[in-house]
């Protein structure tokens, strides 16, 4: 007997709105759909018809968490194409904010599936900590989300001595209190069994679906836009891509505080090796006409940019793909054959950032055709019942 | 009496929904921020409830998408009276930097009646804590 | 393997229906007629291994739609292009070879207006509801008139 559940735009936590629609059979999932254009705001139309400068702040706002990601995959872009090579410095201080940002989304992430298991002190503890990684970046650039550090060119705001003592300090509180993180399935046990088995997608699914990012990286897929086409000064630094091979939640949990630890050594090692000189160097006002295509390692995924221009100071045709979309077609093929429980997980497993959409949840009897509304609290009130315990024994190991 | 009791109560510890219209999402994690542990609106009363059936407030950021357009509406007359509306973020009093894109309709005001403004492109958490109690000072005078 | 190696691949496989160029380090582009593209499409994912689309583009031409498909590798990030005429604009879908394209097509039949043939989903996907059928945002000669708007309790 199978009803169909539309989750749509309301719901009592972070997200942006999208709508879900899954056919269920009893609490089995057996299809499932995603309607978006909650979010569309119709930025690619718009950013024809704003200055490549006044696109930089327009690109910022695609997305609120990962916004440097998308202002440096564009900078990078109009650079290109307007054959300037920016200063070591300046690229060292975008590469120190990019991982600073990965850091804080990161942490985000770990807080909000930590909340949608049912486990709200580790959301408030990431959360905590990550207030610390908010005021490093409000000492460098002045506001805590939507940094305005890039410019064409290189970047806005040098550092100084003192900014980079105050970065170090914190690095080692956060390695610390990142420790308990690391050790988190031989505390909480319980924490690690609610997420195993939950959102398979196989390696060849992976694959044939185009995923990207952690989620790609959770079924043993070692694909890191920053080791494949190295932007920046990736090139110059050491560092490893963490994969995982469990292929569910837990995978993509492992990743992410992998790549933490990852990112704290790539901080240390830009800010002992900084050289010294000028930020930015100056950009003229137009571009000839000539294409880009720019790839970016956002932490949710890889981030891509295409942008065309035609010999004026505007933008003929530039087109974004944030990492979210990548993920959608996995996201479907995982939510299949799970259980409506898990949804909020699976869900927030991939990291949604549909702002680069809203959840309610309709349940539609597939036989009869009749729909019932069910709120995204009382999924999430499923979910938790299902943490304390109950219906499910799942034997998981912790990799780290 | 039983109004007057109903009142402070409101006035003491208002819930607030949150939703989101079509943002970039930086507002919404300053508004959830504000409810950790550097912020910690709980300890003043301020609970952030799931469904608009409950709650007293409605905290919108966002600047309102023409296919969202019918679900504020819903979700405004779903809440029960009195309720008020603070509209956080540029993109929520105006559009912000999404005026005159196609789907985007305007600030919230074009769609629900609004009663605070808080601006910022985002908003810090200590300004929405700070947009909240000027509301109450407002019911109170 | 680099550059080169690619491109000289690319010539041996599919000879003259392809023209390459190398505009910079890691970045190929390749452009094959509408009629050529399942066949090009094919070689790269079969023979020379590149599984992962990144995004499909599309741009207004003024006279024809130019379709861009990006695809990436551990090594280089091939690009290739194609172009389809404004008047009938037909496209086939590539969903056999890569099922993860479905959406990036649907969202070039939303903004463009192109029809996507043999698509296995074609519902639209990021305009809203009720938008009026017809009305293609991302072609060049669609203006948007933005409707006066109401300042509450103030003046016009």
């Amino acid at each position: 007997m199978k009803f169909q559940i539309p989750i749509g735009p309301q719901h009592p936590a972070l997200k942006e709105p999208i709508g879900l629609r899954m056919t269920v059979e009893g609490e089995v999932i057996r299809d499932a759909d995603i309607r978006l254009g909650y979010n569309h705001r119709g930025l690619e139309k718009l950013a024809e018809q704003k200055t490549w400068i006044q696109n930089i702040y327009l690109t910022e706002r695609i997305c609120g968490i990962c916004s440097h990601s998308h202002t440096t995959c564009y900078v990078q872009g109009v650079e290109k194409l307007m054959e300037l090579e920016p200063p070591k410095r300046g690229l060292y201080i975008r590469t120190l904010v990019a991982e600073l940002e990965r850091i804080h989304s990161h942490m985000l992430w770990l807080g909000v599936a930590g909340h949608e298991a049912g486990f709200d002190s580790f959301f408030m503890y990431t959360w905590r900590d990550r207030e610390i990684v908010m005021d490093i970046l409000e000492t460098i650039s002045g506001n805590r989300v939507h940094y305005g550090i890039n410019t064409i060119g290189g970047v806005r705001r040098d550092l100084d001595e003192q900014q980079i003592k105050h970065i170090l300090d914190s690095l080692e509180i956060l390695r610390k209190r990142s420790e308990y993180y690391k050790n988190l399935g031989t505390n909480e046990p319980s924490f690690v069994a609610r997420l195993a088995g939950v959102g398979y997608l196989s390696k060849e699914d992976a694959i044939a679906l185009c995923a990207v990012g952690p989620t790609l990286r959770a079924s043993g897929v070692p694909m890191d836009v920053r080791k494949d086409d190295p932007y920046a000064v990736y090139d110059e630094i050491p560092f490893e891509v963490c994969t995982a091979d469990t292929c569910d939640v837990l995978g993509r949990t492992v990743v992410r505080i992998k790549e933490l630890f990852q990112c704290y050594n790539i901080i240390e090692y830009l800010l002992k090796n900084l050289p010294a000189g000028p930020v930015a160097v100056r950009a003229p006002r137009r571009a000839k006409p000539n294409e880009v295509v720019s790839r970016y390692e956002a932490p949710r995924g890889e981030n891509i940019h295409y942008i065309k221009s035609n010999g004026t100071d505007k933008p003929e045709r530039l087109k974004v793909r944030a990492p979210t979309l990548g993920n959608y077609a996995a996201t479907i093929k995982m939510l299949k054959n799970g259980f409506i429980a898990d949804v909020p997980l699976i869900f927030a497993a991939i990291d949604p950032c549909i702002c680069c959409g809203e959840r309610a949840v309709s349940l539609v009897d597939a036989r009869t055709g009749q729909e019932k509304i069910i709120s995204m609290n009382a999924l999430k009130n499923l979910s938790l019942k299902v943490t304390a315990g109950k219906a499910r024994k799942r034997e998981a190991e912790w990799p780290l | 009496m039983l109004t007057k009791l109903t009142n402070w109560s409101r006035l003491k510890s208002p819930w607030i929904l949150h939703l989101n219209t079509g943002a970039c999402n930086a507002c919404d994690i300053e508004v959830v921020a504000a409810l950790t542990p550097r912020f910690d609106v709980e300890r003043f009363g301020i609970l952030l409830k799931a469904t608009p059936r409950h709650a007293d407030v409605i905290v919108c950021t966002g600047p309102a998408t023409r296919q969202m357009k019918d679900r504020l509406i819903r979700i405004y007359e779903q809440t029960p009276d009195p309720k008020f509306v603070i509209a956080v973020g540029a993109c929520a009093m105006s559009g912000g930097v999404y005026r005159g894109a196609y789907n985007v309709l305007g600030g919230i005001d074009q769609v629900i009646p609004v009663d605070v403004y808080i601006p910022g492109c985002p908003v810090r958490p200590d300004a929405v804590i700070d947009g909240v109690v000027k509301l109450l000072n407002k019911l109170k005078g | 393997m680099n550059d080169q190696v690619l491109i000289d691949k690319a010539k041996a496989s599919l000879g003259d229906r392809v023209e390459i160029t190398n505009p910079a380090p890691r970045r190929i582009f390749i452009r094959v007629k509408a009629d050529d593209l399942l066949a090009a499409v094919g070689w790269l994912k079969n023979e020379a291994g590149f599984t992962h689309l990144s995004t499909i583009s599309g741009v207004d031409l003024g006279q024809s739609f130019e379709i861009l498909y990006h695809f990436a590798n551990n090594f280089i990030c091939v690009t290739i292009r194609t172009e389809i005429s404004r008047d009938h604009p037909l496209l086939p879908s590539i969903c056999e070879l890569i099922p993860g394209a479905v959406l990036y097509e649907r969202e070039l039949q939303d903004m463009f207006g192109i029809v996507v043939q043999n698509i296995p989903d074609g519902r639209p996907l990021v305009l809203p509801d009720d938008w009026p059928s017809g009305n293609f945002p991302l072609r060049k000669d669609w203006k948007y008139e933005r409707p006066p708007e109401v300042i509450p309790g103030g003046k016009k």
